[in-house]
């Protein structure tokens, strides 16, 4: 039986059919678009074949991250599912989809009722894309065990989440939301260009490839923004980027030193809004959002998680989602929590490739592990008992009561164990699991 | 020069009299509105293309409200109500039929009434910074060392301010 496999963001949906051989999935986009300039619909997939992208209207079935849209949802998914895509009867088929964090309670029915009444899955599992984590190769290193606790960042378009997870399981008294996201940074760029220069507040779809093609984390903030204001003409950070020529169908593009202009092309001129804008992720009270930067929140996340294991969690931080590839963000993540880690512990960032598709690549080979089909609802099981049969079987943030019996009894009966875990964390840290910046005694802030 | 100087002086003076600060929850109002700007997915109109995509069609009302997924021409192997375009269960045609807001479904969940330690999405939010907010100049990104005396935005020099003056000060302030 084929597994479908959807990684459902609210920005992009990336999906793929299990086979043996893993395939990159396909990047579709989570959007129902209008396009002002040929009065059409575009549909997820179809939105690749629109040529005129400027004013897209966009119908997005994600509010702040959770699905509310289930006509749009189901518009993009019909798409995938029909033979324009995959061309998968998914009557005969399993699924592994994945959700958002803290989805609620009902939210989740729904997807259970549109799995399995509207396109009645033989059988399906319902996840985070952090859990999927453990399984992939994010944190992998050759000659080691698998890390037992890790912290998954996940920076994706509605906002960031940091998912400390232990022994494969999501220690969700101590998941962490903030609400900066892709979607923020576009409409923050957007704002200011507008303001700055063009009115560009209808072109989201344009402002988003600039964000992607221009911003960068800074990792030096006050020596950037002195080099902006010194000369705002002519310094090694202002860029010019070309917006596209929609009359002669050119894309827009970053304005290489050899470019040489014509009387048509016009010019956004990107100086400190390269970084000013990814810095929201890491001082979101530079727009008024009264929530602790990145670094903060990572530090508050692991302070509530068991005293002697921290050390670990400092150690095992991966990043995914679509903001970790912003040029700069892994080193100035690193640099700001060194300042906020104790004294003896060792910081550790593990990043990826492709941080979009990190949580789709483990999910599939969650699905090829021998025991996933343990861990699926049938469509027998949901005729039986409904929601209930899910509700039982995934594991989420409701299945609390087991999470804290697990930390309550981590003390004592585990006593032995524990401490060989941490001769192992100390092992590990003494090999240095990846390019360590060597940590020259930290210093604490408080 | 000095009687310039001096009549200068005196039209501050009048100014900062006329001027009245805006109360601190009148700019936490005006943040908060800024920040649910910024959860838009489009600029203008943010309500219209929500329900029915074609302008002719409008938004129908109640039960026969058309959706935008049952008219597409897909085809999809299997037999599955998708594929078919079978009738769908009632639980599934409410749901696409009967859109609801993240914040009536939160209210529908009754997550509010747990336990005040379980861990929800209401309090699962980053804590807020332990430092003061660094002000940035809301002209051209700069350090904002000075606000506006009327609205309270930070700029960074005359300059900025002017700028400031003519086109955004009080524009936002309700």
């Amino acid at each position: 039986m084929p597994t479908v496999l959807l990684d459902n963001g609210a920005s992009s949906i990336k999906a793929g059919i299990v086979k043996l051989q893993q395939e990159p999935p396909r990047i579709i986009p989570n959007a129902v678009a209008r396009s002002k300039g040929d009065k059409k619909t575009y549909f997820g997939h179809e939105i690749a074949r629109c040529n005129d992208y400027s004013e897209l209207h966009y119908r997005l079935p994600f509010e702040k991250g959770y699905l509310v849209d289930w006509d749009a949802q189901k518009a993009v998914w019909d798409g995938i599912f029909s033979d324009e895509v995959f061309g998968i009867d998914t009557t005969s088929s399993s699924l592994l989809i994945t959700e958002p964090y803290f989805n609620l309670p009902n939210i989740q029915e729904v997807y259970d009722q549109f799995v399995f009444e509207e396109y009645e899955f033989e059988s399906y599992y319902r996840c985070t894309p952090a859990s999927m984590i453990p399984y992939g190769t994010l944190f992998s290193q050759a000659d080691l065990p698998p890390a037992e606790c890790i912290v998954v960042i996940d920076s994706g378009f509605s906002f960031t989440h940091i998912v400390p997870i232990m022994n494969g399981e999501i220690v969700w008294t101590a998941v962490k939301r903030l609400d900066v996201g892709g979607k923020l940074l576009t409409n923050q760029l957007k704002e200011l260009s507008s303001f700055r220069q063009w009115n560009m507040m209808e072109e989201t779809y344009i402002i988003n490839d600039v964000k992607e093609s221009c911003c960068y984390v800074s990792t030096n903030f006050k020596e950037d923004l002195e080099t902006c204001r010194a000369d705002p003409k002519r310094n090694p950070i202002v860029q010019e980027y070309i917006l596209p020529d929609l009359s002669t169908n050119r894309k827009g593009r970053v304005r290489q030193p050899d470019d040489i202009l014509t009387d048509t092309d016009q010019i956004l001129v990107m100086n400190n809004e390269r970084f000013t804008v990814p810095e929201l992720i890491f001082h979101p009270d530079d727009i008024g959002l009264n929530q602790a930067g990145l670094a903060a929140t990572v530090a508050f996340s692991i302070s509530l998680l068991p005293s002697d294991l921290q050390g670990m969690f400092w150690a095992n931080i991966g990043l995914i989602g679509g903001n970790a590839k912003f040029a700069g963000f892994r080193d100035r993540l690193m640099s700001e929590l060194q300042t906020l880690a104790p004294v003896d512990c060792e910081v550790v960032i593990y990043e990826c490739d492709d941080p979009i598709t990190e949580a789709y690549r483990a999910a599939f080979s969650f699905v090829n592990t021998p025991g996933f089909e343990s861990h699926v609802v049938t469509r027998a099981e949901y005729a039986e008992s409904g929601s209930n049969a899910s509700r039982k079987k995934f594991h989420d943030w409701k299945h609390r009561e087991s999470e804290k019996e697990k930390l309550k009894e981590a003390p004592k009966p585990k006593g032995k164990q524990r401490e060989e875990d941490r001769s192992q964390a100390v092992n590990k840290i003494s090999r240095t699991r990846s390019k360590p910046t060597t940590v020259t005694a930290p210093s604490r802030r408080r | 020069m000095a009687p310039k100087r001096a009549r200068v002086y005196y039209a501050r003076e009048a100014n900062a009299t006329t001027i009245q600060a805006l109360a601190a929850e009148v700019i936490a109002k005006r943040t908060k509105r800024h920040l649910d700007e910024l959860e838009r997915s489009n600029y203008s109109a943010p309500n219209t293309l929500l329900t029915g995509e074609d302008a002719e069609e409008g938004h129908g009302r109640g039960r026969a409200r058309q959706t935008i997924s049952d008219k597409r021409t897909l085809n999809i192997p299997g037999t599955s109500p998708a594929a078919k375009k079978k009738k769908t269960t009632h639980n599934v045609r409410t749901a696409l039929v009967y859109r609801k807001t993240l914040a009536e479904l939160i209210d529908e969940s009754k997550i509010a009434n747990l336990p005040p330690d379980d861990p929800t999405y209401l309090r699962a939010a980053a804590p807020p910074s332990a430092y003061p907010p660094r002000m940035l100049c809301t002209v051209c990104g700069y350090w904002g060392h000075y606000k506006c005396r009327r609205c309270s935005m930070a700029y960074c020099d005359q300059n900025c301010e002017s700028v400031h003056a003519e086109t955004r000060c009080e524009k936002r302030v309700m």
